[in-house]
């Protein structure tokens, strides 16, 4: 339990940032708190257990920061938006509509030359309220099947005679439904959560599910040894993998380059390794700290 | 819930009403509401009428004495809540029921502008609307004032108390529904659809008993899906919507085919059906759903007892546009060498008016009621519009290289030739008032994209006026021949209901923040008020002590100013508020 004082401290530090601006570097150290934004419901990242505590990878990292600048972390649970640019507008610059509540850095947030300098239409940069930084995985796809189904997987073709579980509106979704003139739109089943698509892979509702790869590898532990990942190709994708940071107001950058730098510390020391391995969960580091 | 309750105002207001009239304080009956359009001293239905016409045959505030009119009282939705403020005022025995923004009810009084009594239902974080933050009015029944809530609930409450008498969700709002529009009551049963432009969804229309709230029939509008009647409390199976699934679309996409009917409604007694539009289908992208899509983009007419669906028009077959076909499809009848022909009207998103035969669907003609169609080159002779297919938006998933696509520009823009806001019909000059927008959209693929921390295939859009000086235009059109009969121009676009009266007038609010009377036959502008915030309510009009009044609410916001672009700088200077504003004559 917290003590009066504390929960007031945390009141005013919500009470700041739910004003019109964020909150600076000086600020947080100064109230001794600070606010993360995390995706509500999204294991392995962040997400409640049964007892309603966080957990997951993000949860883990975000405790690590805390720990790191030595103040107290509270969440601010994000329900999705239609982009990661509605949720940055939403969470980190101006507020969602409803509750108007800001907090001071946001995690899971592309690390992406291309993104952050992004243009609109009028040739003005689209995410110029928001500095990222700080890329801390890479992640990518993943095929898992059931090898009882199926014995190998070569190559996408196989999908044109066997059924596959994907998560609605997601990038395997619309790979599976229109690659190859459609040729496995068919076979291709879809569900609310890649969770719900492997469980359905368990009770032999589909033979295999493709999905985020964190979520994949997270979810196989606790399968059979029957069910395997796959390591064919997705010729025509695009985008095969990417990075993820974080990202802080455009002008907190100081808060920025202080948990920049605490990112460094903890891949190169293999601490944010260690936490996707506790949650079972493949992890990939970034190029970015391969150069130094 | 916060619920302020004012007893002595109340009481106050009571006896004011009695005075006025000698049958004030009555419940609200279904014969109320199938009069509505005739009985001048109360607004009892959406649309003031179930017809949804919108036309009052007072004429006491008309196109010679409208000039005249004065704001009698504001009444201010308070808080920090301002935001769109698209309700339509019902009024009975005095007392005005309104919706405000983040679901709040307030009870006026319609004399004197005092709050009686106001709701705020308790919204749960999370919640993520997709346009913004507003709600389109309530129903009246018996002694209960309903309205749906953007966490998906249906709630009734006490007329005179503003307390809670029955709540029910209608969906799981974690499942990204939400419900904006007001619903309707027919035969006893509030009739309510679902919004929710999140993929994944499947769009409903529900019918409850109005005094219990229990389920009576719910109506999936995409096709394979079961529909069901509740008898004695059993979940009965009422067939399957279009008979059976897969036969308009390709594997599994009908299980989350959208459709969503969140416009509402309206009804028709002389053939007994209700007329539902439904939404575009899921997903955007319409490469990776070949067919037409049933039951998206349409108008289906359903049996109000049993939810079955007696007759459906298609809008946009394999809409790849997001062009919803939730417009409102409007009753009228008219006359061909003596023959009165059952019809009904809708101004579609996708810039064709319609007309209808009500009894069976069938089409009798369309044509274009805005300026630019780019998508479709005509309908042909059962309406089914003629494809351009340079003008379908590109295939994301057929981005390889990861740069944007070849952009595609379509007109009408995906916020449509019409959007939401109601339009009106005459029966006095025949035609229909349509409060419409001329501005087309560029769309391209848009490979670097992300969506929860995945890489995504978006599409970039961009809403841009075709001509400088004006997007909103309200048209009078004659559905008989197709005709622009008058158009009246607006810089902004319009968002807001249309009214017409048998004063030779009709009635509407502009962003800029005017209410303005057009004189019906020749759309000369005979009134403006400038209320201090945009318009995009619908206005009323009423009768009360022997006096006409007309109330509109103010209060900028909606869809227009969520997307960027040149759209947005027009309208990005408009102060947002939150007022109720009524008028008369002087005496």
């Amino acid at each position: 339990m917290l003590k009066s004082k504390q929960w007031l401290g945390l009141i005013l530090a919500a009470i700041t940032a739910s004003s019109a601006s964020a909150r600076s570097y000086d600020d947080i150290i100064e109230s001794n708190s600070i606010i993360i934004s995390v995706y509500r419901d999204f294991k392995p990242f962040s997400s409640l257990d049964k007892q309603g505590h966080p957990q997951g990878i993000d949860i883990d990292i975000a405790q690590a920061i805390a720990d790191k600048l030595k103040v107290k972390l509270s969440f601010q649970w994000m329900t999705a938006d239609e982009s990661v640019e509605d949720d940055l507008r939403n969470n980190l610059w101006k507020g969602h509509s409803l509750q108007r509540k800001i907090a001071d850095l946001m995690l899971r947030v592309p690390y992406d030359r291309q993104y952050t300098q992004l243009r609109d239409d009028i040739g003005e940069r689209v995410h110029d309220r928001v500095h990222m930084f700080a890329p801390y995985h890479t992640e990518s796809w993943q095929i898992i099947f059931n090898s009882q189904k199926i014995e190998k997987i070569e190559t996408m073709a196989l999908f044109q005679y066997h059924s596959i579980g994907v998560e609605i509106d997601t990038v395997p979704d619309f790979y599976l439904t229109s690659a190859f003139n459609g040729r496995m739109r068919n076979h291709t089943h879809h569900f609310p959560t890649v969770e719900l698509a492997i469980a359905a892979m368990k009770f032999s509702q589909v033979d295999a599910v493709m999905g985020l790869r964190s979520q994949v590898t997270a979810s196989q532990w606790m399968l059979s040894d029957q069910f395997k990942l796959a390591k064919n190709a997705f010729p025509t994708l695009g985008k095969q993998q990417w990075d993820i940071g974080m990202a802080v107001k455009d002008e907190y950058r100081q808060l920025g380059y202080a948990v920049g730098d605490i990112i460094g510390q903890l891949v190169k020391s293999g601490k944010i390794k260690s936490i996707f391995t506790k949650h079972h969960t493949f992890y990939q580091q970034p190029q970015y700290y391969s150069d130094e | 819930m916060n619920n302020v309750s004012k007893v002595k105002l109340l009481k106050l207001s009571v006896m004011v009403a009695l005075a006025l009239s000698a049958t004030a304080n009555a419940n609200v009956t279904d014969k109320d509401i199938s009069n509505d359009q005739m009985t001048t001293d109360d607004v009892v239905s959406y649309g003031l009428g179930l017809r949804g016409q919108r036309y009052s045959p007072l004429t006491m505030i008309n196109d010679k004495t409208v000039s005249e009119l004065r704001p009698v009282w504001g009444f201010s939705l308070g808080g920090e809540k301002q935001r769109g403020q698209e309700s339509q005022p019902l009024v009975k025995d005095g007392v005005m029921y309104i919706t405000g923004s983040y679901s709040r009810v307030y009870a006026i009084d319609a004399m004197t502008g005092d709050e009686l009594w106001q709701y705020d239902a308790r919204l749960p974080d999370g919640i993520m609307p997709c346009c913004d933050v507003i709600n389109r009015g309530v129903a009246l029944y018996d002694n209960l004032v309903i309205f749906a809530t953007l966490d998906s609930k249906l709630v009734a409450l006490n007329k005179d108390t503003g307390k809670v008498v029955w709540k029910k969700k209608v969906e799981d709002y974690k499942a990204g529904y939400s419900i904006t529009a007001a619903p309707i009551v027919v035969k006893g049963k509030v009739i309510t659809g679902v919004a929710g432009g999140e993929f994944g969804i499947v769009g409903k229309v529900r019918a409850y008993d109005a005094l219990t709230g229990s389920i009576v029939w719910e109506r999936p509008t995409v096709e394979g899906h079961m529909g069901y009647v509740w008898e004695n409390g059993k979940k009965i199976e009422a067939g399957i919507s279009g008979g059976a699934p897969g036969k308009t679309w390709p594997g599994d996409l009908w299980k989350s085919g959208g459709a969503a009917p969140w416009l509402g409604g309206t009804y028709d007694k002389d053939v007994d059906l209700l007329f539902f539009g439904t939404g575009n289908p899921a997903p955007w992208n319409s490469h990776l759903r070949p067919g037409d899509n049933y039951f998206s983009s349409s108008r289906l007419a359903i049996n109000p007892d049993n939810g079955k669906i007696v007759w459906h028009f298609q809008t946009t077959p394999h809409d790849g546009w997001d062009y919803d076909g939730v417009n409102e499809l409007v009753s009228f009848d008219y006359k061909v060498n003596g023959k009165t022909i059952k019809a009904a009207a809708t101004a579609d998103r996708n810039g064709f008016f319609y007309v209808l035969n009500r009894e069976n669907g069938d089409f009798i003609r369309g044509f274009p009621f805005v300026d630019k169609i780019t998508w479709a080159k005509g309908l042909d002779d059962k309406g089914r519009p003629i494809f351009d297919d340079a003008n379908r938006p590109g295939n994301p998933a057929s981005s390889k290289d990861g740069k944007k696509g070849s952009t595609v520009v379509s007109a009408p823009s995906f916020l449509g030739g019409k959007n939401w806001m109601p339009m009106a019909y005459s029966k006095d000059t025949e035609l229909f008032y349509v409060p419409s927008n001329e501005w087309e959209m560029s769309i391209w693929n848009e490979p670097t994209a992300y969506k929860k921390g995945a890489a995504y295939l978006g599409a970039g859009f961009t809403i841009k006026a075709i001509n400088d000086d004006y997007i909103g235009v309200l048209r009078a059109i004659d559905p008989k021949t197709g005709k622009e009969v008058w158009r009246y121009k607006n810089y902004a676009p319009l968002w807001g209901g249309v009214l017409t009266t048998a004063g030779n007038l009709v009635f509407m609010g502009n962003p800029e923040g005017y209410l303005m009377a057009f004189d019906a036959k020749t759309g000369e502008i005979k009134y403006k008020f400038n209320t201090g915030s945009g318009v995009i309510g619908s206005p009323i009009t009423w009768t009360m002590g022997g006096e006409q009044y007309i109330s509109v609410l103010s209060g900028w916001g909606g869809a227009v100013p969520l997307w960027g672009g040149e759209v947005a700088k027009r309208v990005k200077n408009f102060n947002q508020g939150g007022m109720v504003w009524t008028f008369k004559l002087p005496k």
